[in-house]
């Protein structure tokens, strides 16, 4: 389930009021999320919770409820 | 008909014969082992397609659409259009953002203007194209899935004989590719080499990067794009060495791809745009590197957008602990239409930096400066390759001594031939055979630097948007004047390119409806595959016209962008 911080995380990075984000949406669906953004957006959010994600793992997330899921595997594994 | 010298396709049989388990393309996949072509294997594979293009019908002369994803059968496939006489042309595979029916469009302005006859591509598109072929007007007779098909096919018997046929009557001045440049339906620009102009082209670019059968060439660039399929398709193909193809999409996803894959496979040679040194200094983090030596690169070559002083410091500063040298980072000034290269800065030396007087380029003269505020850092892109001459003109077409600014026009070995289809669009950029690039640049001790354009293209990451695009989406979308909208590029120092800008005159005067206008001006560009970075929405006749009546995106931009104007809405 996507969390408040991490949609605000993404929404601030693509400098967006809001803009709905579920867990079946594709990056491709958010306005300003493109392949040139990408990495900003990824690097937002590694730095908003202090995570680092291996770039292969990035890739094998099929859409943003993915993207949540390796946070929170990430925050586990620092626990 | 008597033959008339070599083609591409002969090239390619003579490099498998002569090194038949060299290896020619080594196709990379993330977290996963590298397929790897040979020379010999590769040209087995396109024989096998080759069959099944003629099976189906194809013809020499027919423009095959190739519509693929990164996939190992894409070279050979490549190859076998090439070998029957029929011309490959890349396209784009259409993002998931970009609305089919805008695809679809895209696909028949083609169709319309540069005569697509058949479509080479992916079941999952069956459906999006496959309404084409029924249409009236398209050109389009099929649609193929070659991916699909049957491996080990062979030529035999009659087939043979007659495929020999169609090759012994390939002239060297006969298409070898159809590019087409970036734009919608109405703006591209569908450009036709031959197989002597692009064989032109390795023997002098390949001169001028000394290149050798020992270099090995790394690319990520996208095969549609003239760098990519140039520089990192033709040229090691046809002076028969190694290239690894990395998927665009994955290299976004994880820029460290491309030093793995230099470092694994000890590459040489690399050609980038200017925004991904910003993207490999800035947005990598340190242990992905880790075991990484860029020491076996003779040539990081900076082409497609402009060069950047800046952006090669930031790269050095990140990459000289990997080996990479200041005289390593090179650069280059290219076009479809001279098939690659005009310019190239020489390997193993410092490319030449000049701080101009701001105020002197204003005047179109050169006048140099030292490294402060007033001044604009210039890099040079080299000087002509072999086979090409270039001359600096006036507005009139007259020479420019050296040290004056003017349009760079462009006489070549490597020349296109012009826009398939669209004499109007040659005639306005080819005369007497020389081509008028639409780039302004000066020459100094014969080194020519590139430093703005005529025409009002937006350049993003390496790709040309045409701003008429981007207004005619914005025009429509629902709260905007139509019409009275300009889009610009805008600097986006960070990333190291532009970024495309839109000013739209609205006459809704609400701040909450501002916000949600301004998402849909943003989805409208989504539509179209053109990420529209920045809205400023104005009130009605804020936007200043220019001569010809419509609204001026230099005088906009300027009161935008430099003065800063503060936009009032009463």
């Amino acid at each position: 389930m996507i969390t408040e911080k991490f949609k605000r995380t993404i929404l601030d990075e693509l400098n967006l009021d809001d803009f709905d984000i579920e867990d079946d949406t594709t990056a491709d669906q958010v306005p300003g999320w493109d392949s040139l953004n990408h990495i900003n957006v990824i690097l937002a959010v590694e730095k908003a919770f202090n995570v680092h994600f291996k770039g292969i793992e990035v890739l094998r997330c099929k859409n943003i409820g993915a993207l949540q899921n390796l946070v929170n595997t990430k925050l586990e594994q620092k626990q | 008909m008597a033959k008339n010298k070599e083609i591409e396709w002969e090239r390619w049989v003579a490099n498998a014969e002569k090194n038949p388990d060299k290896e020619a393309i080594i196709h990379w996949i993330a977290g996963e082992e590298p397929f790897r072509w040979t020379f010999s294997s590769i040209i087995k594979a396109a024989e096998s397609f080759a069959v099944g293009l003629k099976k189906r019908g194809v013809q020499r002369g027919d423009v095959c659409a190739t519509v693929i994803r990164h996939n190992k059968y894409f070279y050979p496939l490549y190859l076998g259009i090439s070998s029957i006489g029929a011309i490959p042309s890349v396209l784009a595979y259409p993002n998931p953002r970009l609305h089919p029916d805008k695809f679809r469009q895209g696909i028949e302005g083609m169709s319309k203007r540069s005569g697509l006859d058949w479509i080479l591509t992916e079941k999952s598109l069956s459906e999006i194209i496959e309404p084409l072929i029924t249409e009236k007007s398209s050109t389009i007779k099929g649609i193929f899935f070659p991916l699909d098909w049957e491996k080990d096919l062979k030529f035999e018997g009659q087939e043979l004989e007659n495929i020999q046929q169609v090759r012994a009557n390939i002239q060297d001045s006969d298409p070898v590719l159809l590019q087409h440049s970036s734009g919608t339906t109405g703006l591209q620009k569908p450009v036709l080499l031959s197989h002597k102009a692009v064989l032109d082209h390795v023997t002098n670019y390949g001169k001028a990067i000394d290149l050798t059968s020992e270099d090995k060439i790394v690319s990520w660039l996208p095969l549609y794009h003239d760098m990519g399929l140039i520089a990192a398709f033709h040229l090691p193909l046809t002076f028969g060495i190694p290239v690894i193809q990395i998927d665009t999409f994955e290299w976004i996803m994880i820029p460290s791809l491309l030093f793995e894959a230099i470092s694994k496979e000890k590459g040489t040679l690399t050609w980038l745009p200017n925004f991904a040194y910003n993207i490999l200094a800035d947005k990598v983090h340190e242990d992905e590197l880790e075991g990484i030596s860029l020491e076996s690169m003779r040539m990081f070559i900076n082409c497609s957008e402009p060069v950047r002083d800046k952006s090669h410091k930031l790269f050095y500063k990140r990459y000289k602990k990997y080996g990479v040298t200041q005289e390593a980072l090179c650069a280059c000034y290219a076009m479809a239409e001279t098939t690659f290269a005009v310019t190239q800065t020489p390997p193993n030396k410092k490319v030449e930096v000049l701080c101009v007087k701001r105020q002197s380029i204003a005047k179109g003269v050169i006048e140099l400066n030292g490294e402060n505020e007033n001044s604009r850092v210039c890099v040079s892109s080299g000087r002509a390759i072999d086979g090409c001459n270039v001359r600096i003109v006036d507005e009139n077409g007259n020479n420019l001594n050296e040290g004056r600014v003017g349009e760079i026009v462009i006489s070549s070995v490597s020349l296109f031939d012009g826009y398939r289809n669209y004499p109007e669009k040659t005639a306005a950029v080819l005369k007497d055979n020389w081509y008028y690039s639409g780039d302004y640049g000066f020459c100094l001790d014969g080194e020519y630097y590139i430093i703005g354009r005529k025409k009002d293209i937006i350049i993003v990451a390496g790709n040309n948007v045409y701003p008429e695009d981007v207004e005619d989406l914005v025009s429509h979308v629902k709260g905007v004047t139509p019409g009275r909208v300009v889009a610009f590029g805008e600097d986006d120092e960070e990333l190291g390119s532009e970024q495309i800008s839109v000013a739209a005159e609205t006459k809704i005067t609400d701040k909450e409806e501002h916000k949600k206008l301004k998402l849909e001006i943003i989805k409208a560009g989504m539509s179209d595959d053109l990420n529209i970075k920045k809205v400023y929405l104005v009130p009605p006749r804020w936007l200043i016209k220019s001569s010809a009546g419509k609204p001026s995106r230099k005088a906009n931009k300027d009161r935008l962008v430099v003065k800063k104007e503060i936009i009032k809405w009463s």
